[in-house]
This record gives structure tokens, C-alpha cells and sequence, in this order.
């Protein structure tokens, strides 16, 4: 169970989380979502030790996280798939994946065996292993990040937007990745502007506004809450052919015919 | 911010700024007061010049982050000029200031062209070398400059009873007119776009910065203040020799001082220089001889790389920052507000897009082509967009749709092929020049200057390359107003004073629309503009879009988000391994079985083939060979 009580954080200019109190059971996918900027990319830096709270703690099985540093965090089994890019471009893909597994530098039997299962999962690993990172696009940098976090098979995967900038082939890809993974014992923790596609995939979900939790539920549930999908889903709960929704639904009437 | 902290810092800033007052009047009042104090006198008025000379090379590697190791070169390069005038008329050095500063001026320029033209290391070395290729070339051409045996320079008229006085008030007023030449620089749009230039290159000369021409100026502007001074100093050494006049190991204690004092800052160079000269002073005086001041000197700059990164400056404003950071409030997107925001905005486009009058497209793109490596990334690309139309790109990932957009913005050259934009032949030009033709793009992942408020990023891009427009506040009367707008418009108005670094990744890219609107672009260029906007504002984006359209500006829209290509946009574009597989109403993407084999995979499919959708096989190979 991952445990955040009454953290505040913030980036120098004020306390981006305001007393933030939020907890993901061991084995769930919960998925929080919010307005932009409501503080959800801070909740998963905080967890991951990139930023440490100003108040507050977050624990994991009882091991308090929040005096570790990001090293200590990855210690205890929570690997972040950040935002923005964050490969090394002069690297090979296969350095970088790698890369992933610095922690396990020393097994090399081991670490061997873990990439192979990741290059398995993900297959753009093997396919363009020798090519350097900073020749991929956009969206085959995204699957290489979470290829990369897999390495030291997480017991917590943070993950911030893992759609950003995916095509829908590799949208399917990289949920059925997160499903996998969670199937294998991972708990997720994931930030998503695709809001009907994370939900989709999580179990839980978490509304947050102003740096504090507004309302936790089921996925589901959540999902169908009318207020909900008029604030942050953009329409009627039940979908409809919104530019909001991005899940790829099987062939509508093409318009027109 | 409320009332009480607005009075705060309001009161703090006055506070330091009668702090300043208060050192400079106690400055001017020192000679007075103790006027046998030469000794101090000396050391101070050798401080003057090194905060002098600090204030100025933060012009060019404070402002735009380009280093130059080697600035001492326009100190001798002043000196040298005052000092031979004056030997040869023997007339009073003075009068020949300006003459040293625009010798500075000239040398910097011209070597500013030739270096500058390019990105990277070469400037630092280049910077280096011409340091000692002066000191050599100087010693060396003995007719002029009598070479190693140096210039006797004219002895002060004054009588020696005033010691060093006026060179003591000579060197302050020169300072303060430096500080206050740096001050307005920063002030200006010229001083913006350096910042811009600093934090992204690339990302400025798609607003617009004509990011040659600012290098430059800034690196000719940075010498000037130097070179004036080289006369001042001549005149106080009253011999000149070209091993002390070209001396390497001031270049590095003007280094050193700017980045003790806080590199980037107005007031850090000029603290740098008091502290850099008082300590090698004492280092000299109590340390035995002369060597010890290295020794100190490079003391001291491993201690401010390891403690002080940023310089003293900015350490002490972020401490005070911090403390006052734990009351203050932080404001969020106003969800509801923009959700329900009916404020609608007029574009004003420069002139109607000679397209639209001879019904050739805005934009075609033939043939390109471009390859990384043994990766062709864009493959023959055959490309228009229509004057009004909102264009959608798809495709996989690694199809080449965000390096097309850099062929098209000119951020990286063209492989092969052709783009015209509005009648022009535009592939040769220099990314601003495109920006200046109407063309405007955001980036896949935000590329705010993090370190500017919000509002100097909106008003940063420029639309024009009017020399007249770089000397003009940044921040001002119409387009302040403009900027506020745009943000209001994007619904993040309150939000004008926070630095864009502290924004969420959804906000920066609102802000990265309102600034490329501040181009009065006739085209955009939008890479993913819905990644990670919260599907509510996706609809307020689509608005936004449309609303702009109608108003005469053209879209090329590269999305990922179907349901909003198909909404949205018309025709659809569908690039996969760098080459254009379908073109068409949005109708296609469905019934194209290319397309979905290519991008949308399984799930979606293949209806009824649609009329007037591309499907011919032999038709869509002719065309990528």
C-alpha cells in the first residue's frame, strides 16, 4: 500500500499541494485526474523523490519514502516514467533500456535476462536497439522511457501521461503494457489527460483540484459521475463522439454514407 | 497576490533600491571625506573598471549565453587606440573615448560575424584567440605600436596633488553609465530576445529572433563599454605594453567575477567585481607577492562552481524567495471559467495571403526530402495547404510528421525538394524570416523560456524585422495589452507574472499558442495541440481553432486525437514512413485500408469505401516515387 498523508509541496513560487492525502492499495492501477495544473505531475514527483515535500510523509509498506532521494525511492521498488522527454539522444536504445537497470549493474546474468523480457514486451527495443535515441520520434521515445522503468520491475510504476503523444496503434500498446505489468503484481500510479482511456485502464481513480483530493472512487463509477465528465471528461458521461474522447472505438457510420 | 504582499515586495525592492542609492552616494563622498586614503582609492577605482568590464561581458555571456573567455582584448584594444593618438598629437587621451569604444565596437562585429553565424563552442575559442593574436600582432608591429618597448602615454595635466582622484570619478561615472546601458538593454526587446537565445535557440528564431543579428549586436555591444574605459586606463597606467595591455589573466577575473556575482543578473556582475578585486588585493597585499593572488583567484572559482552555481546574487534572492514562498497562494487553470469562456478574439492578419487572390495554395511542399543518417525521415513529400483551410497530418509514430514541420519552419535544412509559402520560395531562408512571412508554429513538447514570466513570453515573438522595434520596451503599452488578452483568451490571464517554468505541461502549451498568435501569423503549424490538455479544454481548443480560421488564418494540424481530426479538420493528410500514403476529405482515414493497416490498427474496421477518397494503389506508388 503506497500512503501519502498531508504533503505539501511546491516548486519555490507556493505550495503546489495543499495537505494532500491519498492512498493506492497494492495491485490497483489508479489513475488521477484534474484540471491542468491542478498538481497531478507533482503528486508522482513527490512519490518518486524528485521533489521533496515542504510537510507531509508518503510511505510504502511502511518504509517512508519521502527522506530517500530518488536513488533510495528506486531502492524500494518505484520506478517513474516522467513527462517530458527523458532519454539520453546520444545513446542507443539499447543503452538506454539498459540504462534502466544501473541498479542491477553488477548482475549481469540478470540484467541480460531482464532486457531480453523487455524487448520482448516492447517490441520497437529490438527492432531499432543500435539506433540512437535521439533519432526516434516522439511517441517511440515514450514506449523506450516505460521499457526503461521495467528493468527493475517495479513493485510501483509511476507514470505521467503515457499516451502523450501516441499514435492509436501504440495507444493499445502501451495500456495493454500497463495491464500486463499490473497482471504481473506492479501497482500503478498514473497521471492521464486522456481521461476516458485511463480510467479505462485503472481500477481506481482520483479527482484532484487545488493540490487536495476532490473525490475517490471506483474507475467506473467515477467514469459515470455526471459532474465529473462535465468538468474533465468534456461532455455527457456516456461519451459520444467528443473530440475529448480519444479511445479508439471499433467503426462508426462514416458521415456522409 | 494579496494586498499585503504585493506591499511586501514592493517595500523590499525599495529598500534595496535605496541601498544602492545609499553605496554610490557613499562612493562619491569617500574622496571627499578621506582624500589621503590614495591606497584605497587605487583599489577601489581598479574595482570600477572590473565591475565595469563584468557588467559588460554579461551583455553578450550573461544575456544571450555565449561565453567569451577572452574580453580584455577590447580593454587593450581602447587602450592602444587612446594611447597612440595621444603619444603621436600628444594631446590628452581623453578626448579619444568614443573613438576606443567604437574601435571596440567595430572589431567585435566583424569578428562577431564571421563566429556568430554558427552555434557552440567555436565562439569561446575564438574569443581566446583573438586575444593573443593582438597581444602578438601588436607586439610585433613595431612601426605603429613600438612594440614590446611599449607607448609612453601623456601624463595627466592635473596636479599631482589630486593623485588619483579623477580617475576615481572617472571610472565610477563610467561604471554607472555601463550599469545603466545594461540595465536598458535588458529593458528592451533586444534584451529579451538574448534571454530567448539563451534558453532556446531554436525555439527563438521560430518567433522570430534573427538570432545572427542579435549575437552580434550583443557582442559588439558588449565590447563597447570596454573599450571606452581602455582609454580611461591607458591614461592611469600612463605606459602601455602589449603582455599587460592584452593580458589573459584579466579576461579570466572578468569571468570570474560575473560568475561570482551571479552570471544573468543586472547587479551580480557589478557585486563580482568589488568582491573578486578585494580579495585578490588582499590575497596580494598579506598573501606574499603576487603568485598567491592565482592561487586565490582559482581558489575562489572552484569554491563559487561547487557552492555558488548560480553566483551570489541569485543564491541570496533564492534563500529569500524561498522563505516568503511558504505564504504565498498558487493559482490554477481556471477549469470552469475557460470551459464556459465565450470571450472571443480578432486577428488582425498583416494583409490578406496573396494565396487568397490568386488561388494558389498557402503553402506546397514538393519533393522533400530529408535523412538522418541511413534513416530517410521524410521522403518525398508532396504537400499543400490551402489559404483558410485547416489541414490535419496523421500518422504513425516515426512517420516523419514533426521533422516535415521543422523542414517547413526552417529548423532544420532541407534534404531536397521545394516549400513555398504564399508565392515565396522559402526552403533557403532563415527560420525568423519565415516567421516574419505569417508563418508561426507550436512545439510537440512545450518550448517555454522557463525562466521568463509568462507575459515575456507571449510578448517575446517578433512579427517584423524592423531594427526600430528591437530598442522598444518588451513589455509595453499595445502589446502588453495584447499579451493580456491572448492570455485571457486562453484562459490563463491570471497568470501573466509566474515564471512559465512553474506551469503544468497543459498550461505551457496554451501559453505556446497565445505567443505564436503574437506573430499575426497568417499560417500555424500545431504539433499535438491536444496532448495532455484535459479533454475539456480540448473543446475549448477546437473553438479556439476554429474561431481563429475564421478570421483567415490557415491550420496544419499534426494530432493524434481522431475523433478531433475528424471533427476538426479538412482535408487529412496521412504521411507513414516518411512518405504521403493518402490525401483526402476526413472520410478516408476510415475507408483507406492503407491507413488503417498504417496507423489506426485493427480495431478500427474498414468501412464502405467512401467516393472522392484516394484509394488508387498504383496512383498513391506513382506519386511516392
Amino acid at each position: 500500500m503506497l500512503t501519502i498523508s498531508g504533503v505539501f509541496a511546491g516548486y519555490g513560487g507556493g505550495d503546489v499541494l495543499q495537505g494532500l492525502d491519498l492512498e493506492v492499495p497494492t495491485g490497483a492501477i489508479s489513475c488521477i485526474v484534474g484540471p491542468n495544473g491542478a498538481g497531478k505531475s507533482t503528486v508522482l514527483r513527490v512519490v518518486s523523490g524528485l521533489l521533496k515535500p515542504r510537510l507531509g510523509t508518503v510511505h510504502l509498506d511502511g518504509v517512508r519514502l519521502d527522506r530517500l532521494g530518488t536513488a533510495g525511492v528506486l531502492g524500494n521498488g518505484v520506478a517513474q516514467v516522467p513527462q517530458s522527454q527523458a532519454l539520453f539522444p546520444q545513446m542507443t536504445i539499447r543503452e538506454n533500456v539498459l540504462l534502466g537497470g544501473y541498479t542491477l549493474r553488477r548482475d549481469k546474468a540478470l540484467l541480460g535476462k531482464r532486457y531480453d523480457r523487455v524487448a520482448e514486451l516492447i517490441p520497437i527495443v529490438a527492432e531499432r536497439s543500435h539506433d540512437k535515441a535521439g533519432n526516434l520520434s516522439g511517441g517511440q521515445r515514450r514506449m523506450v522511457e516505460i521499457a526503461r522503468c521495467l528493468m527493475v520491475e517495479p513493485s510501483v510504476l509511476l507514470l505521467d501521461e503515457p499516451s502523450l503523444g501516441l499514435d492509436p496503434i501504440s495507444l493499445t500498446g502501451v495500456s495493454q503494457l500497463v495491464k500486463d505489468a499490473n497482471a504481473a503484481g506492479t501497482t500503478v500510479l498514473l497521471v492521464e489527460q486522456n481521461v476516458r482511456l485511463g480510467l479505462s485502464m485503472a481500477t481506481h481513480g482520483v479527482v484532484l483540484e487545488g493540490g487536495r483530493v476532490r473525490l475517490e472512487a471506483p474507475a467506473g463509477e467515477l467514469m459515470a459521475n455526471p459532474e465529473v465528465a462535465e468538468l474533465y471528461l468534456g461532455g455527457a458521461p456516456t461519451g459520444g463522439a467528443s473530440a475529448g474522447a480519444q479511445v479508439p472505438r471499433p467503426a462508426e457510420p462514416v458521415p456522409g454514407r | 497576490m494579496t494586498f499585503v504582499e504585493s506591499l511586501r515586495t514592493r517595500t523590499e525592492g525599495r529598500r534595496g533600491k535605496l541601498a544602492l542609492i545609499a553605496m554610490f552616494v557613499a562612493l562619491f563622498l569617500y574622496p571627499v571625506i578621506l582624500p589621503f586614503a590614495v591606497y584605497e582609492q587605487g583599489v577601489l577605482l581598479l574595482a570600477f573598471l572590473m565591475a565595469l568590464m563584468a557588467v559588460s561581458w554579461n551583455i553578450i555571456s550573461g544575456f544571450a549565453g555565449y561565453v567569451s573567455l577572452g574580453h580584455s582584448v577590447f580593454l587593450g584594444l581602447g587602450a592602444y587606440t587612446g594611447g597612440l593618438l595621444a603619444e603621436t598629437y600628444q594631446v590628452n587621451p581623453l578626448w579619444f573615448m568614443p573613438l576606443g569604444g567604437v574601435v571596440a565596437f567595430v572589431a567585435a562585429a566583424l569578428v562577431g560575424m564571421v563566429v556568430l553565424r554558427t552555434r557552440g563552442h567555436a565562439f569561446v575559442i575564438i574569443t581566446i584567440a583573438l586575444l593573443l593574436s593582438m597581444q602578438v600582432l601588436v607586439t610585433n608591429f613595431r612601426s605603429i605600436t613600438n612594440g614590446s618597448n611599449g607607448v609612453n602615454v601623456p601624463l595627466p595635466f592635473w596636479s599631482s596633488d589630486y593623485q588619483n582622484m579623477p580617475f576615481y570619478y572617472l571610472f565610477l561615472v563610467l561604471l554607472l553609465v555601463t550599469i545603466a546601458f545594461a540595465a536598458w538593454i535588458r529593458r528592451t526587446k533586444f534584451g529579451t530576445g538574448l534571454l530567448a537565445i539563451r534558453e532556446d535557440e531554436d525555439k527563438a528564431a521560430a518567433i522570430g529572433v534573427n538570432t545572427t543579428r542579435y549575437k552580434v549586436l550583443a557582442y559588439a555591444a558588449s565590447a563597447v563599454p570596454i573599450g571606452v574605459a581602455g582609454v580611461v586606463y591607458a591614461y592611469f597606467l600612463s605606459f602601455l605594453n602589449p603582455i599587460g595591455a592584452f593580458a589573459l589573466l584579466t579576461s579570466v577575473t572578468i569571468v570570474l567575477s560575473a560568475l561570482a556575482g551571479g552570471r544573468g543578473t543586472l547587479w551580480g556582475p557589478v557585486l563580482g567585481g568589488f568582491v573578486v578585486t578585494i580579495v585578490s588585493e588582499v590575497a596580494n597585499v598579506y598573501g606574499g607577492g603576487s603568485q598567491s593572488r592565482l592561487l586565490v583567484l582559482g581558489l575562489a572559482l572552484v569554491l563559487v562552481v561547487l557552492f555558488l552555481p548560480q553566483g551570489i546574487l541569485p543564491a541570496v534572492s533564492a534563500r529569500l524567495a524561498r522563505r516568503r514562498a511558504a505564504q504565498q497562494k498558487v493559482e490554477y487553470t481556471d477549469q470552469t471559467g475557460v470551459a464556459t469562456a465565450r470571450t472571443s478574439i480578432v486577428v488582425t492578419p498583416r494583409s490578406a495571403p496573396a494565396a487568397e487572390r490568386t488561388a494558389a495554395p498557402l503553402l506546397e511542399i514538393r519533393g522533400a526530402a530529408k535523412s538522418f543518417g541511413g534513416l530517410r525521415a521524410v521522403d518525398g513529400v508532396d504537400l499543400t495547404v490551402e489559404a483558410g483551410s485547416i489541414t490535419a497530418l496523421i500518422g504513425p509514430n516515426g512517420s516523419g510528421k514533426t521533422t516535415l514541420f521543422n523542414l517547413v519552419t526552417g529548423a532544420m535544412p532541407l534534404g531536397s525538394g521545394e516549400i513555398w509559402f504564399d508565392g515565396t520560395r522559402i526552403d533557403r531562408m532563415p527560420p525568423w524570416e519565415r516567421a516574419h512571412l505569417g508563418l508561426g508554429r507550436t512545439f510537440q513538447i512545450t518550448r517555454l523560456f522557463k525562466s521568463m514570466t509568462v507575459l515575456e513570453n507571449v510578448v517575446a515573438p517578433l512579427p517584423t524585422a524592423s531594427w526600430g522595434l528591437m530598442g522598444k520596451d518588451a513589455v509595453s503599452g499595445h502589446e502588453a495589452e495584447r499579451a493580456r488578452e491572448l492570455l485571457d483568451f486562453v484562459g490563463l490571464g491570471r497568470f501573466g507574472s509566474q515564471q512559465a517554468g512553474a506551469l503544468s505541461y497543459g498550461q505551457q502549451k496554451l501559453v505556446e499558442l497565445a505567443q505564436v498568435l503574437m506573430l499575426e501569423p497568417k499560417m500555424i503549424l500545431l504539433d499535438e495541440p491536444a496532448g495532455g490538455i484535459n479533454p475539456t479544454l480540448i473543446n475549448r481548443m477546437v473553438e479556439i481553432i476554429r474561431d481563429l480560421n475564421r478570421q483567415g488564418i490557415a491550420f496544419l494540424v499534426v494530432e493524434h486525437n481522431i475523433p478531433l481530426v475528424l471533427d476538426l479538420c479538412d482535408p487529412v493528410a496521412v504521411l507513414s514512413r516518411g512518405k504521403v500514403i493518402a490525401q483526402g476529405p476526413p472520410s478516408i482515414v476510415r475507408a483507406d485500408p492503407l491507413v488503417l493497416e498504417a496507423y489506426l490498427g485493427p480495431e478500427w474496421l474498414p468501412a464502405e469505401p467512401v467516393p472522392g477518397a484516394v484509394l488508387d494503389q498504383a496512383a498513391l506508388s506513382a506519386k511516392g516515387s
